[in-house]
């Protein structure tokens, strides 16, 4: 039986001038036909601005249609007396795992609901134990969220919808915040819910490999769904997933390729250990004979590897000596953030640093720029130590240029324009060449000149990310250094932010420090990784020798890219001799 | 950590008077502050005084939680005890050039004195011993008669509980936000007074933009989680009173009864 059910949905809103009268309508959703089934694992997918969220908005009654009718349960949400009664039967989880808390325990959190619903206070008891015994979160029932990862943070809100009983769970892209530990537990108990307890899942994403375990996807452009069916289907589709740019695993990009040039027998592939059991087959079945011939010239590549770590020390911008730096330092809550780091930072570098929460990365970001203080060590930038007292700590802020997580956030001027002009008028240069500096940092972020004169809330989330690095730009600093800087974003801004920063690093031999907790995108833009795990660095080295430790790495969180592993597996059963592959262009070429 | 900051003061232990029900405290709080302004001589000073230790102790909160409170107000009370110690008119017992302290002013001063300090270590005794949770539990029921004049203590009560949550992630938002137009040359710390505002104006633009959008997120997922205010809501752990409480009140109206005999006989 449906549970969910929508009949020509759609959803307009007006677009007024300055004036308040309505000029015109945006079609946010057009026409949408969609059966949901108990106990279904649904997955939308799309682009920010595909509509996604709206029309998750729309099964749980928090917007009604303008057009058409939603029906749960065979009642239609326009119609109904009461919404509240809608929006208990779906539950709902945001994005921002912050901004959906209400309780100040994690306890009174879960409570909430069934508060509101007037459950009596015995039930509400075991209601809650019972919930959070399912999400895991036993240990933590009477601690602050404030206190929780963002990972626990989005159990919790899960283990609050559930707390009302709810026929299905609607998840309005719970993931796009987190880092991927916090993603795999997310998806792992969706996944429990579904398959244990037979809980409708309704999924909301902009991330292909969050779906692969769904029953069926629907993916939307445009306010409409334009692909659905079974998570192999659609991703056979590659070449409609490509025009919708959706970033598809890498392992089934690879695997339709060598599809497409006959190396291998289907191309309906979702996980890694699957492509190289087929790739193993075709191997025997002699589909293709050129492979052996192919795998000597990459063996053969393999040997020479650049020492990048070790480069002189003529272009070094940036160097850390045993650098460490203690929170509460001379306490006994004394705890060391970054322990004996030494690094080195050299001119036109494209350096990635990988490690997991809490492993010291966004601390030794902060000590790179002056920031914060070392605890010891030595931190010397173009030859002179930063310790000394006559160095200006404001130069090393204008020198080594910081981007933080979401620095969106930081944007305040009226305009684009000014807000970016903000860093170089602190700098000291003039308005006239402050202006110039600013424009010229928009051009390399690709801002248009029409925005330059507008709000920057007017922007797109993207867009405004780009504005807010521009920021950083503008102060022609000697290194860049980014903190996760495509957190949150969809794929399509994404790559183009990725780009952008490669083109950066290529044309105009920018420094780059990337903070990531992507090893895909390491592997594809950066040439140099930095390995952080306990306050340390445990690997240093060209991204390639580093992935050949693909057990540690795991061990930290962190593995490494799909093919990668695909091709490391496929060397080890001996069905190719050699190589390493970092993207999908070099698995290609090996296999 | 700024996460670590708490609204209030909350001392964690398992006292009897930890254990006892917020609405008793709020307005044993209430009361014993009242009767601080009643009266206004020593002898039911001493007997305030008496029954606030007891209350310490039986709390088994260190002594310098309970006096931390104090330093915050330490000018103020500086303030208003030397003026009313030289100031005063009246028999004059001791000169010193132009200042001059009298009899009236030295009782004046000592009454003040020691009322502004009980109020303080009364108040702290409250917020110590009751978890802002249950201090805003309380505070709605006990405010609960003030809803029939049109006072929405409820949503209140609610909008305190909201702010105790969010307050910590502001915190931590604004040190963010400071850090990152540091990274961008700003200065803080030099300048003027007008200039250091000026430069707050690039911290305090994100932070209600962000603290906005925060509200209408946690709106929507209010919404979506059935709330409706006061109507039809229960609670997970409802006041209830004990036999703890229902003592609590009969040593509260023992206490106010010696009190109010003194007063009557003298």
């Amino acid at each position: 039986m449906s549970i969910i059910r929508t009949k020509n949905l759609g959803y307009k809103i007006k677009i007024k001038n300055d004036n308040n009268e309505v000029i015109g309508y945006k079609n946010i959703l057009n026409d949408i036909n969609i059966d949901i089934n108990r106990g279904e694992f649904v997955a939308v997918l799309g682009q920010n601005g595909s509509g996604k969220s709206t029309f998750a908005k729309h099964l749980n009654a928090l917007i009604l249609p303008t057009e058409g009718m939603v029906l749960i349960n065979g009642e239609d949400t326009s119609a109904a007396e009461e919404l509240w009664k809608i929006r208990r039967q779906c539950g709902m989880v945001f994005q921002n795992p912050d901004n959906q808390i209400v309780g100040v325990t994690v306890e009174e959190d879960v409570a909430f609901g069934p508060e509101n619903l007037g459950v009596s206070s015995q039930k509400i008891v075991s209601t809650v134990r019972e919930v959070l015994q399912k999400v895991g979160m036993t240990k933590y029932a009477t601690k602050s969220p404030n206190h929780l990862s963002g990972g626990q943070k989005q159990r919790v809100a899960i283990a609050s919808s559930l707390a009302m009983k709810p026929e299905c769970i609607i998840l309005d892209e719970p993931t796009a915040m987190l880092d991927p530990k916090g993603r795999r537990e997310v998806i792992e108990i969706v996944r429990q819910l579904n398959r244990e307890e037979h809980m409708t899942i309704i999924l909301i994403t902009h991330n292909m490999e969050e779906t692969i375990f769904a029953d069926r996807i629907y993916v939307m452009e445009k306010g409409r769904p334009v692909m659905q069916g079974k998570p192999r289907d659609i991703f056979t589709g590659f070449e409609e997933i490509a025009r919708l740019k959706l970033n598809p695993p890498q392992i089934t990009e690879l695997s339709y390729r060598l599809y497409q040039q006959h190396k291998i027998s289907r191309c309906d592939i979702l996980e890694v250990q699957e492509f190289v059991e087929q790739y193993q087959k075709d191997a025997q079945s002699n589909l293709q004979k050129d492979i052996q011939h192919n795998v000597q010239n990459d063996a053969a590549k393999e040997m020479t590897v650049s020492q990048m770590g070790e480069s002189t020390d003529e272009n070094e911008i940036l160097r850390l000596e045993h650098v460490s730096y203690f929170y509460e330092k001379g306490t006994n809550m004394e705890v060391a953030a970054v322990s004996d780091v030494s690094l080195c930072i050299h001119e036109n570098e494209f350096v990635g640093i990988a490690g997991h929460m809490g492993s010291g990365k966004s601390t030794l970001m902060q000590l790179m720029n002056g920031l914060i203080r070392q605890s010891s060590g030595k931190i010397i930038y173009k030859g002179t130590d930063i310790s000394e007292k006559k160095f200006d700590k404001r130069k090393m802020h204008f020198g080594v240029g910081l981007v933080f997580q979401y620095p969106e956030s930081q944007l305040f001027a009226d305009t684009v324009i000014e807000d970016v002009m903000y860093g170089p008028i602190n700098k000291g240069v003039s308005g006239e060449q402050a202006r110039q500096l600013a424009e010229k940092a928009l051009k390399t972020m690709e801002i248009e000149e029409e925005y330059f004169d507008k709000s920057p809330f007017q922007l797109s989330g993207g867009e405004m990310r780009r504005v807010a690095i521009a920021g950083v730009i503008a102060m022609e600093p000697d290194i860049i250094i980014l903190d996760e800087p495509t957190a949150g974003l969809d794929p399509v801004t994404r790559t183009h932010l990725l780009q952008t920063l490669k083109r950066m690093y290529e044309e105009s031999k920018k420094t780059i420090v990337m903070v990531s907790h992507s090893m895909e995108d390491i592997a594809d833009y950066a040439k140099r990784i930095v390995v952080m795990d306990g306050g340390k660095i445990r690997y240093d080295d060209t991204v390639g020798n580093v992935f050949r430790n693909r057990k540690e790495l795991e061990q930290i969180g962190l593995g490494v890219p799909q093919v990668t592993y695909a091709v490391e597996l496929l060397r080890r059963t001996g069905c190719i001799r050699g190589g390493q592959a970092l993207t999908v262009e070099e698995a290609m070429q090996i296999l | 950590m700024l996460r670590d900051i708490t609204v209030g003061q909350y001392y964690p232990s398992n006292s009897v008077i930890h254990q006892l029900d917020p609405r008793l405290k709020i307005l044993g709080t209430f009361l014993y502050i009242l009767m601080l302004f009643i009266c206004g001589d020593l002898i039911s000073y001493a007997i305030s005084a008496t029954f606030l230790a007891i209350l310490i102790f039986l709390a088994k909160i260190p002594l310098r939680y309970i006096f931390r409170g104090l330093r915050a107000i330490f000018f103020v009370l500086l303030l208003s005890v030397g003026l009313n110690l030289f100031f005063t008119e009246g028999r004059v017992i001791f000169r010193f050039y132009f200042l001059k302290i009298t009899y009236e002013g030295l009782m004046k001063t000592l009454i003040l004195g020691i009322r502004l300090v009980f109020i303080i270590i009364a108040s702290s005794l409250l917020t110590l011993t009751t978890t802002p949770t249950n201090l805003t539990d309380g505070l709605e029921r006990s405010l609960h008669f003030l809803h029939y004049i049109k006072v929405p203590v409820h949503d209140i009560a609610m909008m305190m509980s909201i702010a105790l949550r969010f307050i910590p992630i502001l915190m931590e938002e604004t040190n963010k936000i400071m850090k990152a137009q540091t990274a961008r040359g700003a200065d803080f710390e030099t300048g003027g007074i007008v200039r250091r505002v000026r430069a707050m104006i690039p911290i305090l633009v994100p932070l209600f933009i962000s603290a906005f959008r925060r509200a209408n997120d946690l709106a929507v997922a209010m919404d979506a989680r059935c709330y409706r205010g006061e109507a039809g809501r229960t609670k997970m752990r409802p006041l209830k009173y004990s036999g703890k409480d229902y003592g609590g009140y009969l040593v509260l109206i023992l206490f106010l009864g010696i009190l109010i005999m003194m007063k009557t006989m003298y």
